[in-house]
Order: C-alpha cells, then structure tokens, then sequence
C-alpha cells in the first residue's frame, strides 16, 4: 500500500480480526481490502471477522458485494463475518438499490459485534463436547 | 377593485334601485334588528342547525352574522363579504360545524329577511318586486361566497391538520433498554412509509435498539407499495443490526405480502402486539415473571 | 564553471547560461503539448548553421569559441555580432517595426555588460539577451491583447521558447481573421484596433448599440474557433465540430444544450482537445459540476462531487446518500463497461429544487435497454449493470443507448422536503 494515512487497518484480538475503513475506497482499494483480509483471515486462522464501515458514507452495489465475498470466502475458511456500523442512510440506501441482504451478520457497532461473536463461541462450545 | 366590481355587472342593478331602495332596506333591517335576529335564531334552532354551539354562542353568533349581513347588503363589498365569511368559518370550524349548516343557517337568514320585507312592502305590489330586485341578488351572493368561503378555509384547515398529524404520527417509541416499538397507525403512503423507516433507523441508533416491534394492527390498508416498504424497513433495521417483528399482519395483508414475493419465513411475523413484545423479551434475553405483588395491585 | 556564475549573477531575470543554452540548442521544448505538425515548424529554428546550433559549440566546445570571436577588439566583437542578432529577431519577428531596436537594445545590453563576460562568451551572451528581449516582447503584446478583449488566451510564456509559439499564434490570428466574412472583420477592427465604438459603428451600419455588440461578440467567438482551428492546422473533422465549438466558445448553454455539447466532446477527440481553453468561458457556474469519469477513483470522485453540490444547495437528509449511491452506480458503468465518459451534476430551481446527474459514455452501448433495467425486487442483479437500483434510488430516471455510440443515462432527484 501506499504511504500517507492508512486507508483501512486490520487488527488482531485473539482469534478475531477487526478490520476497519478509514475512508471511501474506490474499487480497486476495495478488492486489495478484500485480498489482504482473506489472506489474513488464513494466516491467523481467525475464527471471527469485525468489518467497521461506519466511516463510509456510501455503500453502494460493488461495496455491498465486495463485503458479501469477503463474508463467503471467510466462511468457507472457517470464520464469522460480522459488518457493524452501517450508517442509517447508508442502510436505507442499500435496501433501495436492492443490496438488502447481506449475507453476513450485521450489528450496530464494534462492541455489539464483539459481543456476537463471543456469544457464538460461546454456543459452539456448549455444542462441541 | 372592489369599488369597480360594484360598479358594475349585476350590482348595477343593485346600485340603480339601490339608490333609493337599499338604504330604505338596510335601515329597515337595522330597525327591526333583534326581532328579526331572534326570528332567525328560533328557525336554526327548529332546523336543529348548529346544535354544536351553546345557547349564548348562538345569540353571539347570530348577533355577529346578522350585522355583517347587513353591513354587506349595504356596502355590496366583495372584500368585506369574504372576510366577514373567512372571519366567520375561522370561528365555527373548530366548533365542528359542517358545510351543510353553514349554508343552511345563511339561507335561513335570507329567507327570515325576505320574509319581513315581503310583510313591510306587500301593499305595493310594484315597489315589492323592485325590492326583492334589489335584495334577492345580493343576498344570493352572500350565501354563495359565504359556503365558497367556509369550504375553503375548511381545506385549509384540513391540509394544516393532516401535516401536524403527519408530524406526530410515526412515534419510535423506547419501551425498555434496546427495545424499541413502532405503531403504525392510520393511512400509509409511500412518503409516510419512507418518513416513518428514516425515523426508526435513526432512532435505532439512538436508542441502541436490538430489537424492533412493528405494530400494523392500526394500519387499514397494506398495498403493494406498502408492503415494499415495509419489507425494505425490516432489511435495513436488519443491516443496522436490529431484528424486526412485526404485529397485527392481517390475513388480507400476509397473502399482499406473499403475492408481491416476500418470504414471510423470513420475516418474524406474530399474531398480536403482546405476543410481539413477549417474543422482543425473549430476543433480547429476559424472562418475564410475574410476582405476587403485581398480582395484589 | 567561472563563466557560468558569473552570468547568472548579472543576468539574474534570465534563465542560467546552462539552461538557456541548453533549452535554445538542445531541444525546442514546446511547454504546451504540440501535435506533430506544429512541432515541425516550431523547432525548425535550431537547423545547422543557425545561430542556436552556433551555442552548442560554443560551450560545448570552448576552445571552437574562442577561435570564433578571438579577432578584433572588444567594440568590434560586439559589432561583429550585429548580422547575426538581426538573423534572430528577424527569424522571430519577421517585418516586425520593432525589429531593429531589439537589435539595437541587445547590443547596448552586452556591451553593458561587457566587461564582466569572459572572452569568447559574448556571443552566447548576445543570443540568450536577443531571445529574452522577444520573449519579453511578445508577453507583453499578449499580455494587452488579452487585457483589450480576449481574443484569444495563450498561456503565460514564462520560457524563450514561447517567443516561438508566440509567432505561431500570431499567424494563427492572422489566419483566423481570415476566415471571417469581411463584414466581420471590418466591424471588428473598426471595434478593436481603430477603436471605434458600437454606437458610432451602428449608426453606420444603420442597426443598433446592442445588435454591433452582440454581432461583435459572436464574431469574438467565432475568431477564437477559427484561431484554435488555425493553430492546429487542422479542418474539423465532422460538421458538428463548428457549431459545438462555436457554442463553447459564445458561453451560449442553450444552444450547447441543443447541440448535445458534452457529447460531442466525448466523441470528437479533436474537440475535446480543443475545447479545452473554450470550456472556462462565460460565468463560472456555481450549481453545476462537471466530472470526467476514465477509471476507479473517478467514481469516488463523481458521488462526492454530487453530495457536496447538494449540500452547498442546502439540501439534507437520506437523499444525499440516495444521490451519491445512484451517482456511483452510474459513474461506475461508465468504467466497467465503456473507455471514456463524464458526469454532470447540475442543480435544479425548476419546478422545484433538485439534482440532475447526466452520465454519458461512449462505450458500445447497451443492447437492451428494457432488459438492464429489469430486476427482481431484490435481487438488482439484472445484468450487473446497477441501473434498476439507481433508477429506484432517484425520482427520475431515463436511458438513451445507441449501439456503438454510447449511454446517456439522465436522472433527478428531487428535495422537496425539507429533509
């Protein structure tokens, strides 16, 4: 990447990845966001994944999509995906471009999907013995 | 302009006659004032018109309306005929007066007056016909810009309402930590059910809400419009991380919802409003119990 | 070494020896972008023989220098220069009445300065003064000619080498003024040069003040069309070419409107190019932007645009981001899907306030229209392109494709709430 502030940053708690947008990306930022955190999502061998968007004011087809391949190919390695912080316009805009649906969890902000995530631990555990 | 209306047209002919005839008429009217007043009032009464008013409301509006009648009939000022009549409905809208009565209570008067002119001049046949001339016109006049008038304050008023009513009516209502309900009551549009999903989303925020009741039970008609929006509320509270339930979903409005596509499946549908709240506690973690001492109080 | 600091330190308005010499031997650098054609006549100054190809010699080479302007004494090496100091100016000048005192201003300069140049460094010293004189010259000459009118609107020179673009620009008035009807021209000369003004010049002709001035200010236009055209050499390649031109450069919007300007430009390379100093004319608008969209960061670029045109508007509210969505799926398209394109935001009064974006490409187009505005509710997959999602996002919404031409996609949003 290149140098000046940090247009996204990744960071890592444990098992879980927090993965947050500084600022607009344009789309091919997007698909390097994407590269990079898949790639660490292996690395690590995370199990949760925090996406912060609340800095970006705008979410639109690509965004939508791009977010929902990251929480798929996430899955397929084995993590949960949480997207927090999705401004009220923003998610009212999204319903209206018909980007509704996700496909990965969704909560208001880093805290709750902190809490998701431990709560998921929490019931795999109970499930697993 | 008003003089010149009056200058011309029909109130020429007002005028002509008028020269001699409306001053002998109108000081006839002021002459006879409280009889004629309280001949009016009793022939309202009878015709169970303004029955919304109170007796003393009634002869102060009687009182009112008679002068300015008057006034008008001697003047043949539009501009005063409207005011008088804006001035008028201002009055008696609130009072929850209907077009009908307002008409009917000015045709009543025309008719009293008429009456008593018809007693004062039926000696001289001739000079009879040339003052009803004289009146019938004008006081027609009166009457109709009197029910244009009253109509259209009461759209004024009606529009002012509905926006106030507007205003209030998309309540997001707390009604315990996270738990946010939504009532939908009355009317939906397009404009009002986009009002109403910018204002819960916000309000999600706010509020920190997990957990969403919609409440349609208040909500007549669901079209398909509607029904959109209402799915598209559910998708975007969702995207903030708030679970919607929705209440009240009529048979009528579950099979809108299934023809226009929605997986109701998807949706978290529930029958009633309590039923609603109870499945909201669950979500969000409480039991609900009852103790004895709610069940002594 | 010695030399060379020397001259900068008394010639310090100039360029340094080095770069001068360098510049004026070395390569015509044409500070502008040149097509080829003006580049020929531009640099063919610098042939062999010429006095700039003298310099390289003379300090590439010090010792052929000396050898050059050894004899005499130092008065007489200063005369010797004369023949080649008019060669300069005349080459750069030509018939110019000024010709002769650049001639004569150069000389007094370097003997001026004479005793502090090292022998064999005069000549250089003369050329480099001779050419800065024109330059300056020619800034200055543009300088009150733009000032007068803007007949045209070359670029500050701030390098000698626009004293060689200058000539051409000067034959390119020439030629545009030319290609005027002779009416024109002599309305315009009488106007500009003479002086004259539009009421002497209407009672003339029998018209009016304002028609002189109106029919002035299309000639104005039409002189800087022909002079751009002129200065490329070229002929436009399509009969649109003119008018569009013509419609940029009178700042006349309804007519650009009618023309389908931004179009045009799109497609007409030449224009495109030419319109360039066209585009700032007539008042600068607040309530429009204009975004050329060629690759990713132009999408960013076009949905921000739009958000802050809409907020210095006034406006508020979830219809910002619904705007600045439906600009980005459209802006998008544009990169996806065809090579070049731009988008429009332009603010609305009438009938009420509102946005209007126009998104135009010259990609193959789409095939069918109906077919990529059709989508499920909520799939917006359609064919990908993010046109139902964006027509659900605005309040209106239209879609002009012709294959191979290009899209224009038109949408408004109106604000009609106080939001």
């Amino acid at each position: 990447m290149s140098a000046g502030p940090a247009l996204v940053s990744i960071l890592r708690q444990g098992d879980t990845l927090v993965a947050s947008i500084h600022t607009a990306l344009d789309d091919s930022e997007m698909i390097r966001f994407q590269n990079d955190l898949v790639h660490q999502i292996g690395e690590h061998r995370a199990r949760g994944v925090i996406i912060d968007v609340a800095a970006l004011d705008v979410l639109d087809s690509f965004g939508s999509r791009t977010l929902r391949t990251i929480a798929e190919m996430a899955r397929l390695r084995g993590a949960t995906t949480v997207i927090v912080g999705i401004q009220p316009d923003v998610a009212y805009a999204m319903v209206q471009l018909g980007m509704g649906r996700m496909g990965a969890h969704t909560a208001l902000d880093l805290e709750e999907g902190l809490a998701y995530l431990s709560s998921m631990r929490n019931r795999r555990r109970r499930a697993a013995p | 302009m008003n003089e010149q209306k009056t200058e011309d047209g029909q109130d020429t002919v007002v005028a002509l006659d008028g020269h001699q005839l409306l001053p002998q008429l109108v000081a006839h009217l002021r002459e006879h004032r409280d009889p004629l007043r309280d001949e009016w009032a009793s022939r309202i009464r009878e015709a169970h018109l303004l029955e919304a008013m109170t007796p003393q409301e009634m002869a102060a509006e009687t009182t009112s309306v008679y002068d300015n009648y008057v006034e008008v009939l001697e003047t043949g000022s539009v501009e005063a005929l409207q005011h008088y009549a804006r001035d008028l409905s201002e009055r008696i809208i609130p009072r929850g007066v209907e077009t009908h009565e307002v008409v009917g209570i000015v045709l009543l008067l025309r008719d009293v007056l008429a009456r008593s002119l018809f007693e004062k001049y039926q000696r001289d046949f001739p000079l009879l016909n040339r003052v009803l001339d004289a009146y019938e016109p004008a006081a027609n006049r009166i009457a109709n810009t009197v029910a244009v008038s009253f109509v259209e304050e009461r759209e004024r008023v009606i529009t002012q309402q509905q926006d106030a009513i507007r205003e209030l009516s998309t309540p997001v209502l707390p009604v315990r930590e996270r738990l946010l309900i939504l009532p939908i009551i009355g009317v939906l549009d397009s404009e009002r059910a986009r009002q109403l999903t910018e204002q819960l989303l916000r309000g999600i925020r706010t509020h920190r809400a997990k957990v969403v009741v919609i409440d349609i039970t208040g909500a007549p008609d669901v079209d398909e419009t509607v029904a959109n929006h209402l799915v598209q509320t559910v998708d975007a509270s969702r995207l903030m991380g708030a679970s919607v339930i929705i209440t009240g979903l009529s048979p009528t409005i579950a099979q809108t919802l299934v023809t226009i596509g929605v997986d109701l499946s998807k949706m978290n549908t529930i029958g009633d409003l309590q039923g609603g709240l109870e499945e909201a506690e669950r979500l969000l973690g409480y039991r609900v119990t009852r103790t004895e001492a709610d069940d002594a109080s | 070494m010695g030399t060379r600091s020397a001259a900068r330190r008394r010639d310090s308005r100039n360029l340094s020896w080095r770069r001068a010499v360098h510049f004026g031997a070395g390569r015509h650098v044409c500070r502008r972008p040149a097509p080829s054609s003006r580049a020929t006549t531009g640099c063919s100054f610098g042939g062999p023989g010429r006095p700039a190809a003298r310099m390289v010699t003379a300090v590439t080479s010090g010792a052929a220098a000396e050898k050059s302007s050894e004899p005499g004494g130092p008065d007489e090496d200063v005369a010797a220069l004369i023949p080649m100091l008019r060669r300069i100016v005349g080459a750069r000048v030509g018939q110019h009445p000024a010709a002769e005192d650049l001639v004569q201003e150069t000389l007094a300069r370097v003997l001026a300065a004479k005793d502090r140049i090292e022998p064999g460094m005069i000549e250089p010293y003369a050329i480099t003064t001779v050419r800065n004189l024109v330059a300056t010259m020619w800034r200055s000459d543009d300088r009150e000619q733009r000032n007068r009118h803007r007949l045209h609107d070359p670029n500050e020179p701030h390098d000698i080498e626009d004293s060689v673009v200058a000539t051409e620009e000067q034959s390119a008035i020439t030629e545009a003024l030319g290609r005027l009807t002779e009416r024109e021209r002599e309305v315009l000369l009488a106007h500009e040069v003479s002086g004259r003004d539009t009421r002497s010049l209407a009672d003339e002709a029998g018209s009016t003040a304002g028609a002189v001035a109106a029919q002035l200010k299309r000639t104005r236009a039409r002189l800087r069309v022909e002079y751009l055209l002129a200065l490329e050499k070229v002929e436009p390649p399509t009969d649109r070419c003119r008018p569009v031109l013509l419609a940029l450069s009178s700042a006349d919007r309804r007519r650009q409107r009618e023309l389908d300007a931004p179009r045009h430009l799109l497609e007409c390379d030449l224009c495109a190019r030419l319109s360039a100093p066209l585009l700032g004319r007539g008042p600068t608008r607040e309530d429009e932007v204009h975004v050329p969209i060629t690759s990713d960061p132009d999408i960013v670029a076009a949905r921000q645009a739009a958000r802050e045109l809409a907020v210095r508007a006034g406006f508020s509210g979830t219809d910002l981001t619904l705007l600045a969505t439906a600009v980005s799926e459209v802006a998008r398209n544009i990169v996806k899907f065809a090579t070049s394109g731009d988008v429009t935001i332009e603010l609305l009064t009438q009938p009420q306030p509102g946005i209007r974006v126009v998104a135009r490409d010259t990609g193959p187009g789409i095939p069918d229209v109906d077919r990529a505005l059709e989508d499920g509710f909520s799939t917006a997959e359609g064919l990908g392109l993010g046109l139902p999602g964006a027509r659900r996002l605005m309040d209106e919404f239209s879609i002009v494709s012709e294959r191979g031409r290009g899209t224009t996609v038109s949408m408004t949003k109106w604000f009609d709430k106080k939001g």
